[in-house]
């Protein structure tokens, strides 16, 4: 009984997460069109939506957990699962609150590892796996992204330099719904799987699923969907910071990131060395801004979003311990994520209350 | 110690392609738009020879960028 309570609440902590994906992340995908006037908000967050949700359906190879190389299996236990989840939602919630771009797969894997640290001490944590597919691609994936993307817009500009500008901003913007677009099906394909996962670890650890078994329809359906309303319901704050705070774009800019963005997310695909959209993104959007000029890059910001970049893994990390730490206070049965869940629904609350007393802070562009 | 750690080789592969496809796609799109552009403005001046040349070009760089957008759905799927 207990434990089909535990696994009822894993499951809704999961698909919250991927609602926050979707939310959280949505910026990736439209703040660049949404800047560059390439699509209208609603037009743009709508067909995000709709490509995340078949991004979730294209490939079936679910990445069977997006924890394995990182934390040891015999650590993973429903309730490490759920403290875990409870980590990436936090940060998400915090990042999404000051407007900063971060990644959910971080958070996820952060918060994984603090709770499996918390439950089975230092040994859980595979460091090796830990540094080789988590934080050399976290240095490496700005970087590669900033300086293709600077590359990248001066070719445009070398080659569109001397046409008019309202023939070229034309032509870039019909590429960008198509770049867009790629972005929405790679993320729906990368992020919604990682729920997938997480949803799919949680029942064979339960012993509701035999050991590496395919997810259930159900699994797959569901998740598609929570990232979708998710990328619907628009994480306007984070939109706003990738779409104008970092640079001022202009059509060929906002091609150039979002066209490298996603050439540099699917070639890395390809020789199996993901990389997070997030950083990715906001790489090239620094790099098209660097690449017209040094001055065109809001420096003061982009250290805001690296900052927060920093702080992903261990911030993740701290709060999913400390939700472990928590729910043992109270056995291992069902009370303890019931009463973490109780007391984050009214934390979640309370700073939305809070949030509308003090008027709508971001206005839909 | 961090050659063993990391897959250095696939870390290689995935930068230089990055910069190939990133740029490439960048330049292959921007040449469309020159193309199509030209295009309408030598037939703007009576020029037609010049505006088939550019059309063609346009045309050619349209679809290689389409070719690399299908290649993309592809490695999604493959995956």
């Amino acid at each position: 009984m207990h434990n089909d309570i535990v696994m009822v609440i894993v499951v809704g902590t999961a698909l919250a997460f991927d609602f926050t994906n979707g939310f959280h992340d949505t910026a990736n995908v439209v703040a660049t069109s949404i800047s560059t006037r390439a699509m209208a908000p609603r037009l743009a967050i709508a067909y995000a939506a709709a490509l995340n949700f078949a991004g979730a359906f294209i490939s079936l190879a679910v990445a069977a957990t997006v924890a394995s190389d990182v934390v040891s299996s015999g650590a993973i236990t429903p309730t490490v699962v759920f403290a875990g989840l409870i980590g990436a939602i936090s940060w998400n919630l915090v990042t999404w609150y000051f407007g900063l771009p971060s990644s959910s797969s971080h958070a996820l894997i952060g918060g994984v590892v603090g709770a499996a640290f918390a439950a089975a001490g230092p040994d859980a944590v595979l460091g090796d796996g830990l540094v080789g597919k988590v934080l050399i691609p976290a240095v490496v994936a700005p970087i590669v992204a900033f300086v293709v993307g600077g590359l990248a817009i001066l070719v445009s500009y070398r080659v569109v330099g001397r046409l008019k500008p309202g023939q070229v901003g034309r032509g870039y913007r019909l590429g960008q719904v198509v770049s867009g677009g790629l972005l929405a099906l790679a993320h729906g394909t990368n992020d919604a799987q990682k729920t997938m996962g997480v949803i799919t670890l949680a029942l064979v650890t339960n012993g509701s699923l035999a050991a590496g078994a395919d997810p259930p329809t159900w699994v797959i359906v569901s998740a598609a969907s929570a990232i979708a309303l998710g990328t619907y319901s628009g994480g306007w704050r984070i939109i706003r910071t990738m779409g104008s705070r970092i640079i001022k774009m202009d059509p060929a800019q906002g091609f150039s990131a979002s066209g490298a963005g996603a050439a540099v997310i699917l070639t890395s695909s390809h020789f199996g060395f993901p990389l997070s959209t997030t950083q990715v993104i906001s790489g090239g959007v620094m790099g098209a801004g660097a690449g017209k000029r040094l001055s065109a890059v809001r420096w003061g910001v982009a250290g805001n979003i690296v900052t927060a970049w920093l702080m992903t893994l261990p911030a993740a990390a701290g709060i999913g311990a400390l939700t472990y730490g928590v729910t043992r206070i109270f056995g291992t049965g069902s009370v303890g994520p019931i009463v973490v869940v109780a007391a984050a629904l009214a934390l979640v609350a309370a700073a939305f209350t809070r949030r509308v007393r003090a008027g709508t802070p971001v206005p839909a562009p | 110690m961090l050659a063993t750690i990391v897959d250095t080789g696939a870390l290689l592969k995935t930068i230089i392609a990055s910069f190939i496809a990133g740029v490439g796609v960048t330049l292959i799109f921007s040449i469309a738009i020159l193309g199509a552009s030209r295009f309408a403005d030598m037939n703007r001046d009576g020029r037609p020879a010049a505006a088939v040349a550019f059309g063609l070009l346009g045309l050619a760089a349209l679809l290689a960028a389409g070719a690399a957008v299908a290649v993309g759905i592809i490695v999604m799927t493959r995956k």
